[in-house]
């Protein structure tokens, strides 16, 4: 939801089946292709491939950035277990608000959904 | 005590973001309110351990990750039921559900207990992680403190939205640290919140390492090298490749 906001506020709708597929499309966030292709290599395991990987997003972004890169995938790690592990719900008002969104990207149909309240990807 | 230091890390590290991992290091050694300084050092060495644990592995991929028999793969002198959370919530907590957390309430865990370990986890896992994706081997963990766990639990805390019991912003009082401050106070911060500390300090982590909560909808200004859109896009991708719907 907050991808979706960003997007609005900038007046550049951004294409969020981009999250959870190599969707073809409108690519308004720039370095969408090596950002996503760090955060799969990371979520991977695959530690030659991320090596790679980093190397991409660094040569593209530069090291700050990366760094940023970092810590986003690395906490949003720490962050699913708190939600999973504890079985705290999305609030009813975010539930309504992506109704449409959920279904668009599957995000009903992944096992938490089924043992919480549904949610989106959204944690704010 | 072992601190962190990234004076010599390949890529510079933000002064602040440092600074809250050296306050995580140090938060980690000291007893918290269910388990003791040496306790919480344990939990943390189980949670690396747990990487590698073959049954867990195993387990992650079987159709039901319950139904595959055999036993955890561990390293730490922890009671069983805090090493089955550690493995499980290391290895595929999209699948845990409220019958198995109330399973480790009969089998003896207390439910501050549990709050913290995950507390733990998810601090371990922040700093780690953060390593891992930066090429970094581990920080060394550090040395634990002396001490006993305070045992306290907060009197507002009630059974209501969670699994676990919270502590709603309405009900903090007096005897509670102020644990949502600089937080909105949404569901996400609710749900270490039976354990103050692990509010206050795994969010301290988060607001360096993603953004403070004040700044995640102020779209007119970006607070990092990436861009408000980068940054909610590499935290969608993560969540969904975790299946995580949150």
């Amino acid at each position: 939801m907050l991808l979706r906001a960003s997007g609005e506020h900038d007046g550049k709708p951004h294409n969020l089946q981009r999250i959870v597929e190599d969707a073809a499309g409108s690519n308004t966030v720039p370095q969408t292709a090596p950002l996503l292709a760090y955060a799969d290599a990371f979520v991977s395991g695959d530690a030659a491939l991320l090596a790679a990987r980093r190397e991409e997003l660094h040569a593209a972004v530069g090291a700050a950035a990366l760094v940023d890169a970092a810590g986003i995938v690395a906490i949003f790690t720490a962050v699913v277990r708190i939600a999973d592990g504890t079985g705290i719900p999305l609030e009813d008002f975010k539930i309504e608000a992506s109704v449409e969104l959920r279904a668009e990207l599957g995000i009903d149909s992944y096992g938490a959904a089924a043992s919480s309240s549904p949610e989106s990807p959204e944690r704010r | 005590m072992t601190a962190i230091d990234y004076a010599t890390a390949p890529f510079p590290v933000r002064d602040d973001l440092a600074a809250a991992h050296a306050r995580a290091w140090e938060r980690l050694a000291r007893p918290g309110r269910w388990w003791s300084g040496e306790e919480r050092i344990a939990i943390a060495r189980e949670v690396r351990h747990a990487a590698g644990c073959r049954y867990c592995r195993q387990a992650a991929q079987a159709l039901s990750p319950f139904a595959l028999e055999g036993r955890h793969d561990t390293v730490s002198p922890l009671p069983a039921p805090a090493l089955e959370a550690i493995h499980r919530l290391r290895h595929h907590a999209s699948r845990l559900h409220e019958g198995w957390y109330r399973g480790l309430l009969a089998d003896g865990l207390s439910e501050g207990g549990y709050v913290e370990l995950i507390g733990v986890l998810a601090t371990v896992l922040a700093v780690d992680e953060f390593h891992r994706a930066l090429g970094l081997p581990p920080a060394a963990l550090p040395q634990p403190r002396p001490g006993q766990p305070s045992r306290l639990r907060p009197r507002g805390a009630r059974q209501d939205i969670a699994w676990v019991p919270t502590l709603a912003p309405e009900d903090v009082g007096e005897d509670d640290p102020d644990l949502y401050a600089g937080l909105g106070g949404v569901n996400i911060h609710r749900a270490l919140s039976l354990v103050p500390e692990e509010v206050m300090g795994f969010f301290d982590i988060d607001t360096a390492q993603y953004l403070p909560d004040a700044a995640l909808r102020d779209f007119g200004r970006e607070y990092r090298s990436l861009s408000h859109a980068q940054i909610e896009l590499l935290a969608a991708r993560v969540s969904a490749l975790n299946q995580c719907v949150y």
